[in-house]
């Protein structure tokens, strides 16, 4: 194929006549009782510039990978490629031992050939071959035309900003703090505790919430590690992991002055929370009536509530009973439930509600015996440690539960005006379906958790949000901290909607996600960003208005010839190399290193290479 | 890293447990430069999740999300993996916490073994497979199973017959039929308990006939029936091979139990069962499948709406509670079940060619009798301090994962995350301290 695109500068790192390693790897059956391995082998010594071409039953074991390491050394490789499982498994490794052995690990290449072979076509053991010795192919076309990289190295700013004041914000800055980083710690109220100010007795300590709330303020304000800034918000933000540039605008200055200040970070911490649902004006009478509350409100009534009597007091009524509706905000179901001004409607749990509605309608059944509980729920989610406890002691404490179905949500209603009972209509399936009538005092909205508010970094950083609109980790089982944002780090309810607990325990590992990242001097960063070939780079621009990627690709002007040119100039850090930029420069000057246009020229050689031994 | 043997040396932190939760927190304290040790009382690291088939709710193989971490966690120059090592006790001291040992003979030089497997294709004594729940049968000598770590052979002296066909099979002479259980004790600064759970027996409610009838299976069996490389391939009921038509999964059918002394939630049940349920349509499409619960706990991010996924999939949800399962018809099954929702007329029975029980996780591990960490009520390890969710009783003991109460992946994965992230706070606390002992003592010197 005739590459209009070659890159001269490249080419003089690449060799005429390259000597590439193809090991292939029988997993143990998992591949090779599909695909004809030994087949494979054979057919791939007759690729050009296959030099090896052998079989393993583990290429990932260490016996495996030795092989590796003697043949580079005694046949001279200078290109290896393993087909096996997905690089996601172990493209590290096989990177690992080709350095091992004094080799560039970008010189390395991967196929898979378990996934996209033998798993992919388990009843059709001559094509999953045939595709496996095609997609090796291509490999060995591809690593041939690689040029040896080195990872892209830049300072490492040892320092935290950590955006939110609650608990998940103190916990990761008391964690960073307690090990040497300095942490700049945002929050946008008056005063350290976030959530934690509207909570009463946490589950399933008992412990009162502001407590904790002074508790760990006091450790934060201690540490002279940490940099408080109260009434603030982050203005401003561009850059990249171990280098990111900070705008921070509040009054936090001397005498409440208002302040902007800039400040150089090198990751930063989303610990930016939930909102309470807000039920709308008039949702299960919301608003319409004065003794509608959601859990929120309940909770600070829980907490003021002093009065001595067996009946609950609230603004002049005796509350003879109360209902607590579950799901309010939470689990809506389409077709049913109205959306809210976004148009959209909650379909997910918010996990902490139910535990909290079996907390408060215990305290009100123990402190207040005469003001009867009444319990209206899906599913009661009491899963965590302890609160099973909270349903067993709400169901002996005489609290009476009743099930609807999330399409057959009770109504409230008050038919004679502010000052009578409300009046509750649930379809129960405790009792078979039966349509149940509950006069009561009090209604009480058990409120789900919706998304914190942080649009500036949101939009800044590009930090991606889910379906429910809260933050979106990596992969929901195993990176839960984790953004697609490098450097930048999830803790507590900004990811999805947790307890406490699960908040504390978040935070903590967001903040050793973050200890990691400060662990060397530098950053290192994989080298497949964008390359501009001066040469050909004619300062079109279309590659910069293609650039999502703030500050990716910038136009510099240098002198040649006595005249100002126009050139396109990439910033490693920014990139992440997309290859946006590739398609649509017209002098095909640009290209994603590891990934150049040449190389995939020869993926496609390699791909529709007649291998049959009378063609080669 | 794969031990080698020594008797007497220091770590920064020793994991108890090399499971998800134990690896996640052998990397991030190995990340930050901290030397570890886990000690695995199985012959491969990787726990009860490299056994399962794929994960809620994203539906990943698990096998393919859990050997990377396993690899990881191998290839670590600062973790030391000691596999098939049991504890024998932790004490600790003002120089950090004493871990004693006992490396148990595998029969097999580790740095001979090539992991050939030579010596399993020449073994001819089997005996039921652990690993596949009992599924499949596994020879005497044999690496644990495919993607085990390390692959190195393991000889059961229980089944081993002692005839030396493996001794003639093994191309690097690593066979060592004397080999001596091994003492070693570790110096470490900080402890992670990571040791995961089990599952109550499957007849811990004789009602439920599981030790009557073999259809009657556990959840992990059915993980194992479900798993692309599991011992049958596909589906199919132990008993008699036939694929099964209906399936019952029972779920709290050993948790939220007064009766059998669980009564709190195992967490993760509701969640494996809508899974598994998915899983069974997928495979055999023609299949009934119902789901008998009492409440259905979907509580995580994604999980409500894979539990309606499951809903509009056809998958049958009834809230009910089953009081028995009576065998029938030799390998099929009754249920009985009391329906609390609807219809109204309450007590069925339902026949199913094979039923899931949902059994309760308890622990795995009791540490007070090796250790002074303390325990609740509940068995799991005890943890009092609300500000650090894995702070033990102990100062420098922390727990991770479902050994601190049922867990499932992502929440054993955080914890481990915040568990390293205590530990770390508490060796640079301890190495600050060291470093001003140190000081002082230079200054009393000059």
């Amino acid at each position: 194929m005739d590459n209009v695109n070659r890159n001269v500068a490249q080419d003089a790192a690449v060799p005429t006549t390259p000597r590439v390693g193809v090991y292939i790897c029988r997993c143990g059956g998992n591949i090779s009782d599909v695909v004809d391995t030994e087949h494979v082998a054979e057919i791939c010594r007759l690729i050009p510039g296959v030099a090896v071409s052998k079989v393993h039953t583990f290429m990932c074991s260490d016996p495996g990978q030795q092989t590796i390491s003697d043949d580079i050394k005694q046949e001279k490789l200078d290109r290896v490629v393993v087909a096996s499982c997905s690089p996601f498994l172990h493209e590290l490794t096989f990177r690992g031992a080709v350095v091992r052995s004094k080799m560039n690990p970008y010189l390395y290449e991967q196929v898979n050939i378990r996934e996209q072979c033998s798993w992919a076509h388990k009843h059709d053991p001559r094509g999953a071959t045939a595709k496996a010795i095609q997609l090796i192919s291509a490999a060995v076309g591809k690593v041939s035309r690689a040029t040896p990289l080195e990872k892209i190295r830049l300072p490492n700013h040892r320092r935290a900003l950590v955006v939110g004041g609650g608990p998940a914000g103190m916990k990761v800055a008391a964690d960073l703090a307690a090990c040497g980083i300095s942490v700049v710690l945002v929050e946008q109220s008056d005063r350290l505790g976030g959530k934690l100010h509207t909570l009463n007795r946490l589950f399933p300590t008992g412990q009162a919430a502001t407590e904790l709330a002074a508790k760990m303020e006091s450790q934060v304000l201690a540490d002279p590690k940490i940099e408080i800034l109260l009434n603030s918000k982050v203005t401003k933000v561009s850059g990249f992991i171990g280098n990111f540039e900070v705008g921070i605008h509040g009054s936090f200055g001397p005498a409440g002055k208002t302040t902007d200040i800039h400040t150089t970070v090198g990751v930063i911490v989303m610990a930016t929370g939930f909102k309470p649902y807000v039920p709308a004006d008039g949702e299960f009478n919301y608003k319409k009536h004065p003794t509608v509350l959601t859990t929120v409100d309940f909770n600070s009534l829980l907490a003021t509530q002093n009065a001595e009597g067996r009946i609950l007091q609230y603004e002049g009524r005796s509350i003879r009973s109360i209902a607590f509706i579950h799901c309010v905000g939470s689990r809506q179901v389409d077709g049913v439930h109205t959306p809210g001004p976004d148009g959209r409607i909650n379909t997910y749990c918010s996990r902490a509600c139910c535990t909290t509605v079996l907390n408060q309608a215990l305290q009100v059944r123990q402190r207040f015996p005469d003001t009867r509980v009444y319990d209206l729920h899906q599913d009661i989610r009491a899963y965590g440690r302890g609160h099973e406890d909270y349903y067993t002691n709400a169901s002996r404490a005489g609290v009476v539960f009743f099930r609807y179905h999330g399409d057959e949500p009770p109504s409230v209603t008050n038919a004679n005006g502010p000052t009578s009972p409300l009046r509750i209509d649930v379809k129960d399936y405790l009792s078979w379906g039966e349509q149940l009538e509950l006069e009561v005092d009090m209604v009480v909205l058990a409120v789900g958790m919706t998304a914190g508010s942080c649009e500036t970094l949101v939009d800044q950083l590009k930090l991606p949000r889910g379906e429910d609109r809260f933050l979106q980790e990596i992969h929901p089982k195993l990176r839960p901290v984790e953004i697609s944002v490098n450097g930048v780090l999830l803790a507590g309810t900004a990811q999805a909607p947790m307890n406490i607990q699960e908040t504390l325990a978040a935070a903590g590992a967001a903040a050793v996600k973050a200890r990691v990242m400060f662990s060397t001097e530098e950053v290192e960063l994989n080298p497949y960003v964008a390359e501009v070939d001066t040469r050909l780079c004619e300062g079109t621009g279309a590659c910069i208005t293609q650039c999502e990627y703030d500050g990716a690709l910038v136009m510099v002007e240098t002198q040649k010839d006595g005249r100002t040119v126009r050139k396109a100039h990439v910033n490693p850090g920014q990139c992440v190399g997309c290859g946006a930029c590739v398609a649509v420069c017209p002098t095909q000057a640009i290209n994603v290193n590891g990934w150049r246009i040449d190389q995939y020229d020869a993926m496609v050689d390699g791909l529709v290479r007649d291998l049959t031994p009378a063609a080669v | 890293m794969i031990a080698t043997a020594d008797q007497e040396r220091h770590k920064d932190a020793v994991i108890i447990g090399g499971g998800i939760a134990g690896l996640q927190s052998a990397l991030d304290l190995a990340d930050q430069g901290y030397k570890v040790a886990v000690v695995e009382r199985q012959a491969s690291i990787g726990g009860r999740m490299i056994s399962l088939s794929k994960v809620y709710p994203t539906l990943d193989c698990a096998s393919c999300i859990t050997t990377p971490k396993m690899s990881a966690a191998a290839h670590h120059d600062n973790i030391e993996l000691l596999t098939y090592t049991e504890v024998n006790s932790i004490r600790p001291g003002p120089e950090g916490h004493t871990v004693v040992l006992t490396r148990k003979p595998t029969y097999v030089n580790a740095d001979k073994c090539i992991g050939c497997r030579l010596c399993e294709y020449a073994c001819d004594t089997e005996y039921p497979d652990g690993f596949e729940q009992g599924l499949g049968s596994v020879r005497a000598i044999s690496v644990a199973f495919t993607n085990a770590i390390p692959q190195k052979a393991v000889l059961d002296a229980d089944y081993c017959l002692a005839c030396g066909l493996c001794l003639r099979a093994c191309p690097t002479d690593a066979i060592e039929f004397d080999q001596q259980p091994r003492r070693e004790t570790i110096h470490a600064d900080v402890v992670i308990v990571a040791s995961g759970f089990q599952l109550n027996a499957l007849t811990v409610k004789p009602q439920y006939s599981a030790a009557r009838n073999q259809n009657v299976i556990s959840p992990l069996t059915l993980e194992r029936l479900l798993a692309p490389h599991g011992p049958y391939g596909r589906v199919l009921r132990p008993s008699d091979g036939k694929i099964p038509e209906s399936i019952a999964f029972v779920q709290c059918a050993g948790s939220r139990d007064q009766s059998i002394g669980v009564p709190y939630c195992s967490r993760v049940c509701c969640m494996y069962a809508i899974k598994q349920a998915m899983l069974l349509s997928g495979s055999l499409p023609t299949a009934d499948i119902t789901i008998y619960y009492m409440d259905i706990r979907a509580f995580g991010k994604g999980y409500e709406q894979f539990y309606q996924n499951a809903k509009a999939m056809g998958i049958n949800f009834v809230r009910g509670k089953v009081s028995k399962i009576d065998p029938v018809d030799k390998d099929d099954l009754l249920v009985h079940v009391e329906y609390t929702e609807e219809p109204q007329d309450c007590v069925r029975k339902q026949r199913h060619d094979m039923v899931v029980l949902a059994q309760g996780m308890i622990p795995q591990w009791n540490p007070t009798t090796l250790s002074p960490v303390q325990i609740a009520g509940d068995g799991f390890v005890a943890t009092p301090d609300p500000v650090s969710p894995c702070a033990t009783n102990v100062p420098g003991i922390f727990v991770a994962g479902a050994a601190a109460g049922p867990k499932d992946i992502v929440d054993s994965i955080a914890e481990a995350g915040a568990a390293a992230m205590e530990a770390g706070r508490y060796l640079s606390k301890r190495a600050s301290l060291d470093h001003a002992g140190r000081a002082v003592a230079l200054e009393l010197i000059a």
